[in-house]
């Protein structure tokens, strides 16, 4: 290798880089031998750019054939000793270098931008390397593509940029989770990539996009074995912006938002609820209810009582960077928050306070550099609940009926929301919006704090060592209150108010040591060599605790901490039972371990042939003895076809032509520790999933401690390992006008982790297992044209992936993972599973063939042997396919029917330049995908989507909705629920002007403001807020609506200042 | 060159030093709040925690549709109830009728798993005994009293727990060590076989001191001999009067033998009053005297005096449950009481619940004149004017009657505000977590009944016992006939009904069954409740077997028939 990273940086911001030393030496120079050289032949002149006539600092100048050269002052001006007629080499980092002829005493020479990053370097595991010297499949994207996006979560903005990187949110609510899927999912267990910040593991999400430079994703085995047992789902790089030399730069980022709801569900009115719950009921043979005796009833647009309009989102970041010919720095400050579109600040927020510190030190002239980085951040969120059916704050405006209003004065508790309690019409129905707002009582902080301190020594020159020490450190506290409440006969809080309170914090040391060595050999052969060792731990602990009651003075959630509690351990009524209103846990998490080798060598004969191996062995405490230790090998090869002589002829219209080809395994071992043990309970520690072994014996209602086993032992578990061949190409055409990328993978996950599931009978649920697999085949193409027309200038960009995901193997007795049942609605039957021969997670329901439209057509379906699951069958009734044609409709008629992942997933951008105008336009889609919709309990009292409007009324009106009834029998899990999700979306439109060059100061190089719409428009035929649902009850599983909380549509302006 | 030298050495120390830092010690990590079981199970105090488990194992088996619930939902006492648009999994198990809801495949996945949690707990205890070194008092080959109280409990939890799964499934995997194995359906034979071997080795060997009733304050819910003995005639007598067979390697007079010993240990007596073994019969809302509410009316409170408590002296063998219960881990509650009580509203002393197992009519038109038994079994909604703020819209199969006996209760109105009448469970007063009663699962008039029906010469004095404590007058004869009446009146409610219907023969359970159709009214309208003879003889009684548990067993569980 001949790059470390800071020569990417120093690549980056070329343009600014100077010494002040060395200008001040030239500058010396150039007056001391002005008037000793002004006679003899003395060439002066200037060196700009030709994108926009800007000088060029630091350029340097070589008389060939000679040693007298020269570098360019602040002005871009310079002076030689060189005669007229001899040549000049003029080269600058980032530049196309050009030599030129002096014809004349004065010259302007023009650079030209390196325009297709021939050049560039990519950042691969533990160092750096030349774009064109890539032999595996890993994509880049710059860090100022991704402000521009202005996401509060930098994956959000990487959506549809990175071809064969799957990236949904799994909620609209600010600060969720992005579900990240690199080249289909590969496994039932922990499917996101490896996150490695400047060399370190962290959390992508604690950083704010102006802090990024650039993002690098490997996607194939051979880039991403190095990392070794971490890779199996991929590795996305994140490098921070790093200091340069010159003087200080500072730049402001700013934009301030306004999200809504982009589209909205349709539900019944008070009056079409009332038609549908009489027609269940004459349906079902009962009367028609007798709404008058059902009191004042309300009309509540539930949704539109959750929904909070202009929702705020802002964004202010400072950073400065600059440096000295030893020291470097790069700085920021940044402020970011998200106001939720669900019920608002109060119950759905997210606020980050980062700061960041990166230098980097030359001591001892070149020999040893020395340099740190930091970031730390402060993290407020306020979230409500969005988990599955019960554990879904929205979900409540979809099923409560809208005869419920929201505000009333019969709550007991003085609180202004309606209690249904006594409600004539329905007890249970409850208030979604008053129980959001009373209930979401909670505030969680998190601080991170990701540092690590380098050391790289070059003792002999291209063999550098290096040794780095991280540390990811991270500290939360939690608070909440449960006030008393009382929505319905089910949902109050009656006895006494709860504040908890909690604490955790922990760290992941990481301790890194390279040794790398370049070698060229007759200025043909170049090999570099790699080795390293690494060292990880992770310590954590927690503390918690809770009471009953705040004094009455500190009655709200800004008291609600224990020390304004007044519980107390107190005898119950009987006078006997002993009630402990107190709780306090303290856990220590146990201390995970990995120890890692791993050596690379690259050789490339004249950039033309390249071949690299990697070797990584990677020993993990999640593992028994024995099977602590993973080998992660892989091999890649490349041929620049447009090297060879032969191609000599197209060098016309082809620019380089690159073929490429891959092999590697790499490993997974995401799942917690000690899987491999027999846990043993002593009723300590007790969670949920962890339960206690008390038993009461006497009548004292003391508990006496009893110990079980709690997790089934296999000590054979072992690494989950990932094999991917790649075969891929880079081409550019044109001068670099065009750029074509294409791969296509073949991914084999084998030896799964999974929590397989045991027959009752071994008294476990389930065990943790390695067997199954699962194999990706994919084609990801990405396109790019850029060019100018005079001053306008535009580039267009457009990717696709496809991916298809089938199941192998799965190591139960039965060959099928099955779904967790009431997952849609309350007594829900299984509905996604995983099983051979079909995806991950696909859909397992019956099919449909519309609805019996008479008693002829039920006669008919009958005579031809069809088996009908309605034991009383009427028109309107669904026709359920008997697939195997028994008679009888069972499981056994269950087919596959989709998934939620995409096969397709695309992405395009569109950008324009002119003068001083920018328009951009960035979109993202996905083809294939289902969604399976549940709202709500069909056939009681729960509220309905305007489609059943539509519903089978009488013979020919419908074929798809069937009649409503009291039960919810033709809403067995079927085709019915499941919907097409393609969407299309625009997730950014964006207009700016620079205002620098009209106001003319100096100080300012860039004043820009802008607009921007994110997620402007999708265009879809689904009909739920989003089709973009990464939700899916287990991380294996996506598309399941239960009632999603949506992305917002975000309006904002914003400016972007350099100084 | 000198400096060229020194950087080499430094980089050369730099990379030994740096690359040989990490061993596989680095690797051995142990959990810090939990144990392994290679650190557990060696002495007599992992011995005596682990036991506790299983005890607690045998607790869990209360929630999903636990076996309580199939003996009242199933026989004629009840009806499934539950609210009006709740689905008809409980009328499904009423009628014993696939049809009732077609697509109810897993009612009892979760009573099914916690079984065989259970089971298993005991299985890896019963399998680690031999190994625990470490005994408090010297352990040789005559003197193991300890290990052998300890096997004998987890032995009779074992039995307990697969007397259960095979009266309700009848068809069980059998499993007497732990295994991952694929296991079948073992015959019924076999299962009880091994049911009581395990109650015999119980009897034999928990010392008849080990627990004491005089101790009931500190060891009630404890396996005793006793408890053994006794659940061994229970045992006896399904099998024998269901599979009309007497092939159980124990003979009647063994058994008898047994309910002797109970009774002549003097251990246990009847309560003179009927009413103070339930709590919600005995409970009662009082006057505080004196003392005055906010709007001046007579303050109140739930007098609990006149209940007998937990442990009482009538008390052989109950489960126990405690108000601890939460959702972060704690599950000690009594997991199907919040099923019995009246949906929507507390109405002290009787708590609210979801409204299953209404009660059938013709059981509280049944009980003779005088018997005390009917009021302290049975709330009647219109005799006790609940009726009026009942919310009948909401109830599926409306009698008028539900369950007294295992109700859950409530604290009386104070401050005149209905509305902040909460449940009387103890602990966080969650009603439908901190449930604390215990089900009592043998009763000292169980003994004597059981005896009366096994021939002992004292059978008449045995029965009169218990039919005079009802206010009844004593007789001077009884027949089997009159042995299985008394049984319906005095232990109506406790789970006990269904099986000794079974026992007394299909034909004859089946059509007793049909015989208690009834007109009810679900959601307020009238609803005719009828049962069909051939589905409850092609179930033979049993229940489904958890669809998913067949489907894991890829095929090896066979579903019984009628399902």
């Amino acid at each position: 290798m001949n790059e470390n990273h800071v020569i990417q940086c120093v690549r980056r911001v070329a343009k600014n880089l100077f010494n002040k030393y060395v200008i001040l030496a030239v500058t010396l120079c150039s007056f001391g031998l002005v008037s000793a050289q002004n006679s003899d032949g003395r060439i002066s002149g200037k060196v700009i750019s030709e994108k926009d006539g800007e000088p060029l600092i630091g350029v340097s100048i070589l008389v060939k054939g000679s040693n007298v050269g020269s570098v360019t002052d602040f002005n871009g001006a310079f002076t030689l000793q060189a005669k007229i007629g001899e040549t000049i080499a003029v080269s600058y980092i980032g530049y196309t270098t050009q030599t030129v002829k002096i014809t004349g005493s004065t010259l302007i020479i023009k650079l030209s931008e390196d325009s297709q990053n021939l050049d560039e370097v990519v950042v691969v595991g533990y160092g750096v390397q030349k774009k064109k010297l890539v032999t595996g499949a890993t994509v880049q994207v710059k860090g100022d593509e991704l402000a521009k996006m202005n996401t509060t979560n930098p994956l959000q903005a990487l959506q549809g940029k990175t071809p064969g990187v799957n990236i949904s949110s799994t909620s609209g609510q600010p600060g969720s989770d992005m579900k990240v899927v690199i080249r289909g999912l590969g496994t039932t267990g922990n499917s996101g990539p490896l996150y490695i910040i400047d060399g370190v593991e962290g959390d992508i999400t604690t950083l704010n996009a102006s802090d990024i430079q650039s993002i690098d994703v490997l996607k194939d085995a051979a880039s991403a074995a190095i990392y070794g047992s971490q890779a199996a789902n991929g590795v996305i790089l994140v490098t921070t912006k790093q200091g340069t030399k010159g003087n200080a730069k500072v730049s402001f980022d700013a934009y301030y938002g306004v999200q809504n709801v982009e589209r909205k569900v349709s539900l019944l009115n008070a009056q079409e609820y009332k038609m549908i719950m009489d027609e269940q009921q004459v349906n079902s043979g009962l009367s028609p209810f007798n709404w008058a005796s059902k009191g004042t009833l309300a009309d509540t647009d539930w949704m539109g009582q959750m929904i909070k309009k202009d929702a705020k989102t802002q964004n202010y970041s400072l950073n400065i960077t600059g440096g000295s010919e030893t020291s470097t720095y790069s700085m920021s400050l940044s402020y970011n928050s998200q106001e939720g579109i669900i019920g608002g600040s109060n119950v759905s927020n997210y606020e980050r306070y980062g700061a960041r510190v990166n230098t980097e030190h030359k001591l001892y002239k070149d020999v040893l550099v020395v340099g740190q980085h930091l970031n730390f951040n402060y993290i407020n969120t306020v979230g409500i609940a969005v988990g599955n059916q019960y554990g879904n704050t929205l979900r409540g405006a979809f099923d409560v009926s809208p005869l419920a209003p929201v505000y009333s004065n019969n709550n007991i508790y003085n609180s202004p929301y309606n209690d249904t309690s006594k409600s004539l019409w329905n007890t249970t129905d409850g208030n979604p919006y008053g129980s959001m707002m009373t209930n979401t009582q909670n505030l969680n902080s998190n601080q991170k704090l990701l540092a690590d301190v380098y050391a790289e020594l070059q003792p002999i020159k291209n063999l550098k060592i290096k040794s780095t020490l991280g540390i990811n450190y991270y500290a939360s506290n939690y608070h909440s209150l449960t006030p008393l409440y009382q929505f319905s006969v089910y949902s109050y809080n009656n006895d006494h108010e709860t504040v908890n309170q909690n604490m955790g914090s922990g760290y992941t040391l990481t301790s890194t040591n390279t040794a790398s060595y370049d070698l060229k050999i007759n200025e043909d052969h170049a090999f570099n060599a790699l080795i390293g060792a690494e060292a990880v731990k992770y310590r954590g602990v927690g503390m918690s605790g809770s009471n009953w009651n705040l004094v009455p003075q500190m009655d709200d959630f800004n008291h609600a901490y224990l020390d304004n509690t007044t519980g107390k351990a107190h005898l119950d009524t009987d006078g006997k039972t002993l009630i402990e209103t107190r709780t306090v846990g303290g856990s220590a998490s146990t201390d995970y371990s990995r120890s890692s080798y791993f050596g690379r060598l690259g050789y490339n004969y004249k950039e033309k042939y390249m071949l690299n191996a990697t070797l990584r062995a990677d020993g993990s405490s999640r593992f028994a003895s024995g099977h602590q230790w993973g080998y992660f090998p892989s091999a890649s090869a490349g041929w620049t076809i447009s090297n060879e002589s032969f191609m000599a002829s197209t060098t016309g219209w082809l620019d380089q032509l690159k073929l490429r080809a891959s092999w590697g395994q790499v490993g997974n071992q995401n799942i917690g520790d000690f899987k491999y043990a027999a846990l043993i309970s002593t009723s300590t520690a007790v969670s949920s999933s962890n339960p206690a072994a008390f038993y009461d014996f006497g009548n004292s209602g003391v508990n006496t401690a009893g110990a079980y086993q709690t997790t089934m032992a296999n000590k054979n578990l072992k690494w989950e390992t990932s094999e991917q061949t790649n075969i891929g190409f880079d081409a550019s055409f044109l001068k670099n006008r065009l750029s074509l990328t294409g791969d296509f993978y073949i991914k084999t996950s084998k030896d799964w982790l999974v929590q397989s599931p045991l027959q009752a009978t071994s008294g476990f649920d389930s065990w943790m297992v390695n067997g199954g697999n699962v194999k990706n085949t994919g084609i990801e193409l990405a396109l790019n044209w850029n060019d100018n027309i005079g001053d306008f200038k535009y580039n267009v960009g457009v990717n696709g992936a496809y991916n298809k995901n089938v199941v192998g193997e799965i190591p139960t007795s039965d060959g099928i993972i099955h779904g967790q049942t009431n997952m849609l609605y309350a007594n829900s039957e299984e509905f996604y599973r995983a099983e051979n021969g079909h995806a991950l997670g696909y859909f397992w329901g019956y099919k449909t063939a519309g609805i019996f439209q008479n008693q002829a057509d039920i006669a008919a379906w009958k005579a031809a042997k069809n088996g009908i699951l309605q034991t009383d069958v009427q028109p309107g009734d669904v026709k359920y396919v008997d697939q195997n044609h028994d008679g009888v409709i069972d499981s056994k008629d269950k087919i596959d029917l989709g998934n939620g992942m995409p096969t397709v997933t695309y992405g395009f951008t569109l950008g324009f330049q002119y003068k001083n105008f920018d328009f951009s336009i960035n979109g993202a889609g996905a083809l294939g995908n289902k969604i399976v919709q549940s709202y709500g309990q069909t056939g009681g009292q729960s509220n309905y989507t305007t489609e059943i409007l539509n519903r089978w009324t009488g013979d020919g009106t419908s074929n798809r909705i069937p009649r409503v009834t009291v039960n919810n029998i033709n809403w067995q899990f079927s085709d019915l629920y499941v919907h097409a999700g393609d969407y299309l979306r625009i997730s950014n439109i964006s207009l700016g002007y620079d205002f620098a060059k009209l106001i003319h100061l100096k100080a300012i190089s860039q004043c820009r403001v802008y607009g921007s719409v994110q997620n402007a428009f999708t265009f879809t035929k689904y009909n739920g807020m989003d089709p973009e649902i990464g939700y899916g009850v287990e991380n294996w599983v996506s598309g399941v609506d239960l009632g999603y909380y949506p992305r917002p549509r975000t309006v904002l302006v914003g400016v972007n200042l350099k100084f | 060159m000198k400096k060229f030298k020194l950087n080499i050495i430094i980089a050369g120390a730099l990379t030994l030093g740096l690359f040989s830092s990490c061993s596989d010690s680095f690797l051995n990590s142990v959990p810090k709040t939990q144990l392994v079981d290679e650190n557990f199970y060696k002495t007599e105090a992992d011995a005596e925690m682990a036991l506790v488990g299983c005890y607690d194992g045998y607790q869990q088996t209360s929630s999903g549709f636990p076996i309580y619930l199939v003996a009242e939902v199933a026989s004629d006492e009840c009806f499934g109830g539950t609210g009006a648009n709740d689905g008809r999994g409980y009328q499904m198990i009423d009628r014993l009728d696939k049809n009732q809801s077609t697509s109810d495949n897993n009612v009892f996945n979760d009573t099914w798993k916690s079984y065989y949690k259970g089971i298993f707990r005991c299985n890896n205890l019963l399998q680690k005994l031999p190994g625990i070194a470490k005994w408090n008092s010297s352990k040789d080959s005559v003197n193991n009293i300890t290990e052998k109280r300890i096997e004998g409990e987890t032995r009779f939890i074992r039995a307990l727990m697969y007397f259960d799964l095979v009266r309700m499934f009848e068809n069980i995997p059998l499993l007497t060590e732990p295994s991952t194995a694929n296991i079948p359906q073992a015959t019924p034979l076999e299962t009880y076989k091994v049911i009581v071997a395990d109650l015999k080795f119980a009897a034999a060997n928990i010392p008849a001191n080990a627990y004491p009733k005089a101790q009931a304050a500190t060891n009630d819910g404890r396996v005793t001999r006793y408890a053994a003995e006794a659940l061994l005639a229970r045992v006896y007598l399904f099998y024998t009067g269901y599979y009309a067979k007497d092939d159980l390697g124990v003979t009647k007079p063994e058994i008898l033998a047994g309910l002797e010993d109970v009774i002549a240990s003097n251990e246990f007596d009847l309560l003179p009053d009927f009413k103070t073994l339930w709590r919600a019969a005995s409970y009662r809302v009082d006057t505080l005297k004196g003392v005055k509410d906010i709007g001046g009316k007579d303050s109140v409170y739930l007098n609990k005096q006149f209940y007998a408590g937990k442990g009482n002296k009538e008390v052989v063998f109950a489960q126990k449950f405690n108000s601890t219960s939460d959702y972060a881990g704690n599950a000690d509650g009594n997991g199907w009481i919040v099923m019995m009580g009246m949906r929507g509203c507390n109405f002290s002393p009787y708590g609210k619940g979801w409204g299953a197992c209404t009660v059938n009519p013709q059981l509280v038109n049944a009980y003779p004149t005088g018997d005390k038994r009917r009021t302290a079994s049975v709330i009647d909604l219109v005799g006790e004017n609940i009726e009026s703020i009942f919310n009948i819209a909401d109830q599926k199969e409306y009698t008028g009657y539900t369950v007294k006996k295992y109700s859950p209760t409530a604290l009386p109105v104070r401050n005149g505000d209905n509305s902040k009448q909460t449940s009387d469970t103890g602990g966080s007063k969650d009603f439908q977590q901190s449930q604390d009663q215990d089900y009592v699962q043998i009763r000292y008039a169980d003994i004597l009944l059981m005896a009366a029906e096994l021939g002992s010469p004292n059978a008449v004095a045995y029965f009169n016992k218990v039919h005079t404590r009802a206010g009844l007058t004593a007789v001077a004869s009884v027949s089997l006939s009159d042995i299985q009446t008394e049984r319906r009146y005095e232990f109506a409610f406790e789970g006990i009904r269904y099986w000794d219907l079974l026992r007394s023969g299909l034909d004859n359970a089946a059509n007793t069954i049909a015989a208690s159709a009834q007109t009810v009214k679900s959601g307020g309208v009238a609803d005719h409740i009828t049962y069909d003879v051939t589905k409850i003889k092609a179930t033979k009684g049993f229940m489904q077997i958890p669809n998913t548990q067949i489907t894991l067993s890829g095929g090896v569980l066979i579903q019984n028939q009628g399902w």
